[in-house]
């Protein structure tokens, strides 16, 4: 049974984040935010998120190696900055340390007694919204390829890598059909590769979500998304189903004309980590 | 049960318990506590949250002192874990880990007269066992081998993580009341959830899994015997914990 390595500091994972930054991510979504903004915001609390999964009161373990991989005009490149930028995939332990700058944030929370209190709370950033030029995705999924392909060369006994690419538009530089089809074909032992694809749309409505087949999409292009796909390991699609969206067999993690909660629930399924519910 | 008097006979003997890590280099995580007045307590705190092993502790001993779970006593308990860090000056990562909050399991047993009644409470997957001879008469709260790969609901340092206990009857849900009467042979268990998924597994083979921890009696054995199973593959590697009152 893929899938099923246990998680730890000997046998970490990888969590790759693709992300288009081409022009057309400047467009202005419902809510009024570009869509760059959008998924740079989420994007950043993903990697809050994933660190503070990892933090203990002796600092962070090395649950996860985490890389965000930047595509627009005719660059292809890591999207952290500073320190991290020399690199594509970091250990958790220097993502926390290397940070853009933090801001502070004041949330509500339940003060345990039956009322509110209001706590201000450090928020790291790492990565700016861009957007400029066309979108080389086939140059980006064949530098993905690549990275992922050293990565499982390294860690051969782990969970295999996971890689949300998030795009709005076409590839620019090619179809990515073939590379998307190549880097599914890297493994550990404990599997493929698995590649979950977002599709966001500034226009709300009329989103497909973890379709099962080609036949419930609308055109060539989000064929192809789905075509490359993975589908959710068992996992994944129970939690998805948690969440509330349908969830067959055969599942694929695509979502196609995504809205801005789509955006949220994809990265949050994609990288729900195994070692959240295993204790 | 306020005209029940605390256990005369568990006031004079306390019962084994021993504890084990899940590596040799690896902290261990789980917590027990034994009180002089039949009260017994113990806690696995969770590996991926921030402070689980101060959790544990915390609520292992107020158990102890206090066997009477309700909103107040965890109020009180969480309260007391957030003495412990002075959160406004925690770097980020270690601040956002502790607001999302440190997570435990908690089984907690009372013993009143001589065993005339045995008060269960338990919330997570740590589990009590009723035994009469190498006979297992009742489990709580799990009972099932497969039961243990659910992710199981504990008790938690962030209020909002223990929002699932309002749908509960405290009092029903997390209760199962217990008697050594009519038992030739009785016995109880107490222990975290990687023996209790051990123990489930082999409930019905022979020598009786009651039989072999009836033979672990110090501490040395009980690392022998843990070990020994890790490495035949027969039990999960993970802290470890064992209450026995035979």
């Amino acid at each position: 049974m893929p899938y099923q390595a246990e998680i730890s500091r000997d046998n970490p994972t990888c969590f790759l984040f693709v992300i288009d930054q081409s022009g057309s991510m400047d467009e202005i979504t419902e809510a009024g935010r570009s869509k760059a903004n959008f998924v740079a915001d989420v994007l950043n609390k993903t990697l809050y998120t994933l660190v503070t999964s990892c933090s203990k009161s002796d600092g962070v373990r090395n649950y996860f190696d985490v890389g965000v991989l930047a595509y627009g005009g005719s660059d292809v490149a890591s999207g952290f900055g500073g320190a991290l930028s020399d690199g594509i995939v970091h250990p958790i332990c220097a993502i926390s340390e290397h940070t853009l700058r933090v801001e502070e944030r004041k949330k509500k929370v339940d003060d345990g007694a039956g009322g509110i209190i209001e706590l201000t709370t450090k928020f790291p950033i790492w990565f700016d919204p861009k957007s400029a030029g066309g979108t080389p995705m086939r140059a980006a999924l064949d530098k993905t390829r690549e990275t992922i392909a050293d990565w499982c060369e390294s860690h051969p006994g782990s969970y295999p890598p996971t890689i949300l690419h998030v795009t709005d538009g076409q590839s620019t530089d090619g179809a990515p059909e073939e590379m998307a089809e190549g880097l599914r074909q890297i493994s550990t032992k404990d599997g493929p590769a698995l590649l979950f694809n977002l599709h966001v749309t500034t226009a709300g409505g009329g989103e497909t979500v973890f379709p099962t087949s080609e036949s419930a999409l609308a055109d060539d292009y989000s064929r192809m998304l789905f075509r490359m796909s993975s589908p959710l390991p068992a996992h994944l699609a129970k939690f998805a189903s948690d969440k509330g969206y349908s969830i067959t067999d055969g599942s694929r993690g695509l979502i196609f004309n995504g809205d801005p909660q789509c955006v949220v629930d994809f990265f949050e399924i994609g990288t729900r980590p195994k070692l959240v519910a295993d204790r | 049960m306020a005209n029940l008097r605390p256990d005369a006979r568990a006031k004079s003997r306390l019962p084994l318990a021993f504890s084990i890590a899940k590596a040799d280099d690896k902290h261990n995580e789980d917590r027990f506590h034994r009180s002089t007045k039949g009260v017994y307590a113990l806690s696995d705190g969770a590996s991926v949250s921030f402070d689980s092993a101060s959790w544990a502790r915390i609520l292992v001993r107020r158990y102890a002192q206090k066997p009477e779970f309700t909103r107040e006593w965890l109020a009180a308990a969480i309260a007391e874990f957030h003495k412990l860090y002075d959160r406004d000056s925690l770097p980020w990562m270690k601040q956002a880990s502790f607001d999302r909050g440190s997570f435990a399991s908690l089984l907690g047993v009372r013993v009143v007269d001589s065993g005339r009644l045995i008060q269960v409470f338990s919330v997570g997957d740590s589990i009590a066992v009723l035994c009469d001879g190498d006979r297992i008469k009742a489990t709580f709260p799990l009972s099932a081998p497969s039961e243990f790969g659910r992710s199981p609901q504990l008790l938690c340092t962030n209020p909002a993580q223990n929002v699932f206990l309002d749908k509960l009857d405290v009092g029903y849900d997390l209760v199962a009341d217990w008697t050594f009467r009519g038992l030739e042979q009785p016995a109880l268990l107490c222990m975290t959830d990687a023996l209790g998924h051990w123990l489930l597994s082999r409930r019905d083979e022979e020598p009786s899994p009651i039989n072999v921890l009836r033979e672990v009696r110090s501490a040395n054995a009980f690392a022998r015997f843990v070990q020994e199973e890790r490495a035949a593959g027969r039990m999960k590697r993970d802290d470890t914990t064992l209450i026995a009152l035979w």
